[in-house]
């Protein structure tokens, strides 16, 4: 008896349904007479059975309400509602108000008939007699936090001297050791360096997202210093292109969008000054321990001047571009759904905790009870967000918003849009008064009617004025909707921001199964207790953000370093250390190289001052990340996922770098940074397809990175091609081979058109002879020459296009159009979709 | 590594590329992709439905005006029992009386209202619930529950899950394709494929142009025409195989490779698939031509090239929304979907296809007895009907009941969670099994709810 089945649960973290109890019921109970106990067996155990054991026993798979009722202590004990049954007294039981559906309502599915219903009001009268014996098993979790504590992401890092290695060729740096340690020991031999072309395109676009030129190129084949590779890496992490690249994989991460996505999408006119913080401070390299703290609190932190000061306070969209629930109806309810986002995003980000899933009930897996969550959830209560959309507005407002301390220069397009808008504000001022005067009016015209209707009682007559009151109802329908169409406008760009301040600091109550009507206690804001240090502790003045911020980026917490170096790990080698970059509790996967995890951690906070400039840079001067990406019969049948990094993993382009890549080759790609974001100039209003979208989406030739981020509505080469969803936040993204996207290839104007771009390109010079056009296309498209045979191909195929255009009488322009139809090859070729 | 109980889902791309040996010409390699990329697990039993076709009535239509009759409804006309004091969305009034009379059809005598004579020519293939509800009054979080079992957005959808659960049967089409005429309201929200892999998304396409290259993109390439568009995949593959030599075993450029040869064909195959204009007149007179009669003759079209799930949107925004005038406009709509859903299921028969072809018919919610604004009736989550046909199901037969007045099911109640349970049942699949890795947990599309509903299987 006493079945005590977790079977869910982890052991080592959680010792659920440990114990048994052991104490006896308080209410000495004597063995109820034969005759009550054959009723019970006859009429109660049978409805027990077939209708509430599956939810209420040992045996379910979780006991609901951490309610058993298939033992007679589990019955009498009752579960987190309470009792369930008072003996004798039916109407007293809440077993019977549950089966009766006055309050609870139980069994949920459907109703017992009203003769069950019967029997067990008629039992509990009796005084409930019951024969069962056996304990009830206790199914209450509790965390052991000491046991938790010795996970392994709990502990923190350990530093470990890099081993020694037998193969002389491996003793480079550390993390060369580390990972050729393990392939020893796994009787790997890693296979040869590539090329150096290879090496080239794959640094430069690993680093900066875009092909190196064929400058660049020869430049590095031809170095035969013995620096020429650390003159490449050098040159790409100073490059602006590199904050692009590096930036939005952080963007990724912090479910970067333009709009409000969910029920209303509403455009979030000002989050392009997050982007744009986040893409300079990776370019600017900020220390990553400070690039958290800006983030989470950066309103609190001191500044210099008013550009410090608008940095900062940028950096807190971070917490306020998350998706918003707009028709919520009730306001706590937009709050408390407004900071689960808020959790969400910090604990996935920062520490690879999945937080968010103690909302509702204690976290299944990891040491996070729900009172952390509430604890969290307080900190971010007392804190006010500014995301320029309100519950149940139908537009977005920028009073919603907060204002730059540092008035911008706009450019003199925009400046006839704000003249523009200012004989709106005019207008929206002048209906503003009439409504007040007609409400003035309305209001005297109902003092007149009763006026008059006292009048009827007196001599005395009062005079009256006439008012119409149906004509000053209609009046105010047309100025209320001519005010909405007004608001619904586009407002002129102006000094906004999205971000954070602080509100009146209070604490959250435990909300009982994230149920907003069953406030449980409220706990004091702070930290995750598992890993609480005393920086997160939370004075009672303040929201706690700052403290929260310190409390994650501090070399004491052993999940932040470890959580970064990791990602950067996987956006280089393909697959993290930790594959499961956002979460690195109990469910999440185990390091590969454990101890190379928390050297680079350590190196991270240490030595390299938590630059992420650094940290890239000691990872791609390694040997390992110069390898070739060529196979190996006897490793693949070893290690056929490279686990244990034999050679490189190619990695096939992520969706910017193709669309980035075809607009590089064809020689169209805009390198400047755009004035803001198109979806500034979106209606204020929900966003619907039609002209507005159309222009948001009108083709540029920026980089990918700089394409407007409407949520649902994400560019089309960005969507094919597997970008993150806007609405998610997502480290990995998918790389995923469909119809959809060779179609795309083979017909999208966009490809098209930069496949004729570049075929002029490669026609430009006249003197050219056709063999070395097709090796500068080549070039620049795949960044290597063809061989004898590739360009034996192409010149045939040149050739009887030609000829078939000719004897089609072929009216455009033949030579373009048989070289555009190169190009286009190139660019749909598998080799240009990978690096290697 | 993953610890799934139906599949090893985390199993990781390049580990599962590893495993597969095999040259250019292998012949599982479109399954090969797909499983490479997170998919096609196969079903777990013996289907017994290939694909689903789901007719969406958007908005919610009256459970008593069609499959469940109320005659108490009439007799309390205007009156306010207690037992219909319960809360939809709106305040509701008093009975409002049902203007249809009921009558008992073909060899099993199911009920079905004078409204859809033509579908009650096919009363032995319905397998009509009675007593489905769902958790939620209004649309937005109804239509999430009936489209991904939960109440909120951001959840894989039904469809995704069949995707990722069974694969394609037809590697030149997609999958899974969405009808309307318009735009249903949550869009695209509700064919999401969310965290489930990008391939397992619906493919959205608005018929109301019949034109087959308007309804899906990229299928015609603007200047070449399909001779040197061949001609061109031609160097593209000599190009391709002299690199995949110089590489050595690649499985996943064959694919790529492979995946371009498969858009070559779709160009032709979508094309065909989308031309309703190729059906004999005959047809199209069977299904009348109305955008939901064209979207029926769609998926019959669909269904017999091996699309996994046809979900068709009855139109924009939410049609049957009927909170005024409840009686004139549904008249309407009956007569617009009656004729093409008895010829879709009669052609459905006809070419051997109903047996392994899933049809589900209903909207969100239901709809009240009691009137809204007068003459309209407000959604109804307690109590509402749904059929299915075809596909594995027992027809001829009406399960669970609503209470007196068809407000609130009380008896073989079945939520929205056993629906789906059943229907990944009838498609060979374990909806306690199907699940998916995000986040650190395994979602379902159940997630912790549903039965199997053994009744209605045949």
């Amino acid at each position: 008896m006493g079945r005590i089945r977790d079977g869910i649960l982890p052991l080592l973290l959680v010792s659920a349904a440990a114990s048994i109890a052991s104490a006896a019921p308080q209410m000495a109970e004597q063995h109820p007479t034969k005759e009550a106990s054959e009723y019970f067996e006859k009429k109660i155990r049978p409805i027990l059975v077939k209708h509430c054991y599956e939810c209420h026993s040992g045996d379910a798979k979780k006991a609901k309400g951490n309610f058993v009722l298939d033992t007679r202590e589990g019955l009498r004990k009752g579960g987190q509602s309470g009792a369930a049954i008072e003996p004798g007294k039916p109407e007293d039981s809440l077993l019977i108000e549950a089966v009766r559906y006055q309050g609870l309502e139980m069994p949920p599915k459907e109703q017992l008939n009203e003769e069950l219903i019967d029997e067990l009001v008629k039992w509990v009268e009796m005084g409930a007699p019951d024969p069962r014996s056996g304990k009830a098993a206790h199914v209450k979790n509790k965390i052991d936090l000491a046991e938790a504590r010795k996970y392994w992401a709990f502990q923190h890092p350990k530093a470990v001297a890099a081993p020694q290695v037998e193969d002389p060729a491996w003793q480079g740096t550390d993390i060369d050791r580390f990972v050729q340690a393990r392939r020893e020991k796994e009787k790997l031999k890693p296979v040869g360096a590539a090329d150096r072309v290879t090496l080239i395109r794959r640094v430069t676009f690993d680093l900066t997202g875009l092909p190196p030129t064929p400058e660049e190129i020869d430049a590095f084949v031809n170095d035969n210093s013995g620096s020429a590779w650390d003159v490449v890496v050098d040159r790409l992490l100073a490059s602006p292109r590199f904050g692009e690249r590096w930036g939005r994989h952080w963007l990724d991460v912090v479910r970067f969008g333009e709009s409000s996505g969910k029920d209303r999408n509403i455009p979030y006119r000002y989050a392009w000054r997050y982007r744009n913080y986040v893409i300079d401070a990776f370019n600017a390299d900020v220390p990553y321990d400070r690039f958290i703290t800006e983030q989470l609190a950066g309103d609190l932190l001191p500044s210099k001047n008013a550009a410090e000061h608008d940095r900062l306070l940028i950096a807190t969209g971070f917490l306020a571009i998350g998706t918003k629930g707009i028709n919520t109806k009730e306001p706590e309810q937009f709050n408390y759904d407004q900071i689960d986002d808020q959790i969400d995003v910090t604990t996935r980000a920062f520490l690879g905790m999945t937080v968010a899933c103690a909302r509702c009930h204690d976290h299944k897996y990891d040491p996070i009870p729900t009172s952390d969550y509430y604890a969290m959830a307080g900190i971010f209560h007392s804190s006010e967000t500014f995301s320029g959309v309100k519950r149940g507005k139908k537009s977005a407002s920028d009073k919603a918003l907060l204002t730059l301390a540092e008035p911008s220069k706009p450019s003199p397009e925009r400046s006839a849009k704000i003249r523009e808008y200012e004989e709106r504000t005019q207008e929206i001022a002048k209906i503003e008064s009439e409504l007040a005067a007609l409400k003035k009016m309305q209001k005297k015209g109902g003092q007149n009617a009763a006026r008059k209707k006292a009048n009827k009682n007196k001599t005395a007559q009062v005079p009256v004025v006439p008012v119409d009151m149906k004509q000053a109802r209609d009046q105010q329908k047309k100025l209320n909707d001519r005010l909405d169409e007004l608001e619904a406008m586009a407002s002129p760009p102006g000094d906004f921001v999205m971000g954070v301040r602080d509100g009146s600091p209070g604490n959250s109550p435990v909300l009982n199964r994230g149920e907003l009507k069953d406030k449980g206690p409220e706990v004091p804001r702070g930290v995750l207790t598992v890993l609480k240090t005393p920086q997160g502790n939370v004075g009672s003045k303040h929201s706690g953000r700052l403290e929260l911020a310190h409390w994650i980026a501090a070399k004491d917490n052993p999940l932040t370093a470890r959580v970064m170096v990791n990602r950067v790990w996987q956006h280089l080698f393909g697959e993290a250390i930790v594959p499961s970059t956002d979460n690195f509790g109990v469910l999440g996967d185990e390091p590969s190289h454990p101890e190379l995890l928390d050297a680079l951690a350590l190196q991270f906070m240490n030595d390299d001052k938590w630059s992420v400039k650094r940290l890239v840079r000691s990872i791609v001067v390694s040997r390992t990340y110069q390898l070739s990406s060529e196979h190996n019969d006897g490793n693949f049948a070893v290690d056929p996922a490279n686990k244990y990094l034999w050679r490189m993993e190619r990695r096939r382009l992520d969706a910017e770098e193709i669309r980035d890549a075809m607009l590089a080759a064809s020689g169209e790609l805009d390198l400047a940074r755009p004035e803001g974001s198109p979806v500034m100039d979106l209606p204020n209003a929900q966003i619907k397809r039609g002209k507005g979208l159309q222009d948001v989406k009108k083709p540029t030739n920026y980089r990918s990175v700089y394409l407007p981020v409407v949520r649902d509505n994400v560019s089309e080469v960005l969507q094919v091609f597997d970008a993150a969803d806007p609405s998610l936040i997502m480290s990995k993204r998918d790389v995923t081979t469909v119809p959809t996207q060779a179609l795309f290839l083979m017909n999208n104007p966009f490809v098209l058109k930069q496949s004729e771009q570049l075929a002029r390109r490669i026609l430009e010079d006249k003197s050219q002879t056709p063999a070395a056009r097709i090796d500068m296309s080549y070039r620049l498209v795949l960044g290597r020459l063809p061989n004898e045979h590739e360009r034996s191909n192409i010149t045939k195929y040149l050739t009887e296009y030609r000829q078939s255009l000719d004897a089609a009488n072929y009216k455009g322009n033949a030579n373009l159009a048989c070289w555009s139809s190169v190009c286009q090859t190139l660019f749909a070729s598998g080799e240009f979709r990978y690096v290697y | 590594m993953a610890n799934n109980a139906f599949a090893p889902i985390n199993f990781s791309r390049r580990q599962w590329l590893g495993t597969a040996g095999g040259g250019l010409a292998s012949v599982a390699l479109a399954g090969a992709l797909h499983a490479a990329e997170g998919a096609a697990r196969g079903p777990l039993y013996a289907p017994r439905a290939k694909r689903v076709i789901q007719l969406f009535m958007n908005g919610g239509p009256f459970q008593a005006d069609f499959f469940d009759p109320k005659p108490k409804i009439n007799e309390f006309a205007g009156q306010r029992p207690d037992a219909v004091k319960l809360r939809t969305e709106n305040a509701t009034g008093g009975l409002m009386a049902v203007p249809y009379a009921f009558q008992k059809r073909g060899q099993s005598g199911l009920e079905v209202s004078d409204l859809l004579p033509k579908l009650s020519n096919f009363a032995d293939d319905l397998c009509v619930i009675r007593s489905m509800y769902t958790d939620n009054p209004n649309h937005g979080p109804a239509l999430f529950m009936m489209n991904n079992g939960t109440i909120a957005p951001l959840r894989p959808s039904m469809g995704s899950w069949f995707l990722y659960g069974l694969g394609s049967e037809n590697e030149n089409l997609p999958g899974y394709v969405v009808l309307c005429p318009g735009r249903p309201v949550r869009f695209a929200e509700l064919w999401t494929n969310a965290f489930l892999p990008g391939a397992h998304q619906g493919t959205y396409i608005n018929h109301s142009d019949l034109t087959p290259t308007k309804m899906l993109p990229y299928l015609r390439n603007p200047a070449l025409d399909e001779p040197a568009q061949r001609r061109q995949l031609e160097l593209l593959r000599k190009i391709n195989e002299d690199h995949l030599a110089e590489r050595g075993s690649d499985r996943a450029l064959e694919a790529r490779i492979q995946s371009m040869e498969t858009a070559f064909r779709m160009q032709f195959a979508a094309t065909d698939a989308f031309d309703i204009s190729r059906e004999p007149e005959a047809t199209r007179e069977e299904y009348g031509k109305s955008h939901f009669a064209n979207a029926c003759l769609l998926a019959r079209r669909l269904a017999e090239r091996g699309v996994r799930f046809t979900q068709v949107y009855y139109g924009d925004g939410q049609p049957w929304d009927t909170h005024r005038n409840h009686d004139e406009l549904t008249r309407k709509l009956a007569a617009d979907i009656d004729q093409p859903i008895a010829a879709l299921l009669g052609d459905l028969n006809r070419r051997g296809l109903l047996d392994e072809t899933l049809v589900v018919w209903g909207g969100e919610f239901g709809r009240t007895p009691t009137t809204e604004s007068s003459d309209g009736r407000d959604h109804n989550h307690l109590g509402f009907t749904m059929w299915l046909a075809g596909g594995g199901v027992r027809g001829g037969m009406a399960y669970g009941t609503t209470d007196e007045f068809g407000f609130r099911a009380v008896a073989d109640k079945v939520h929205v969670h056993d629906l789906h349970a059943t229907i990944l049942h009838l498609l060979g699949l374990d909806h306690e099994r199907l699940t998916y890795r995000h986040a650190g947990r395994d979602y379902r599309l159940t997630d912790v709810y549903g039965h199997v509903v053994k009744e209605l299987l045949a």
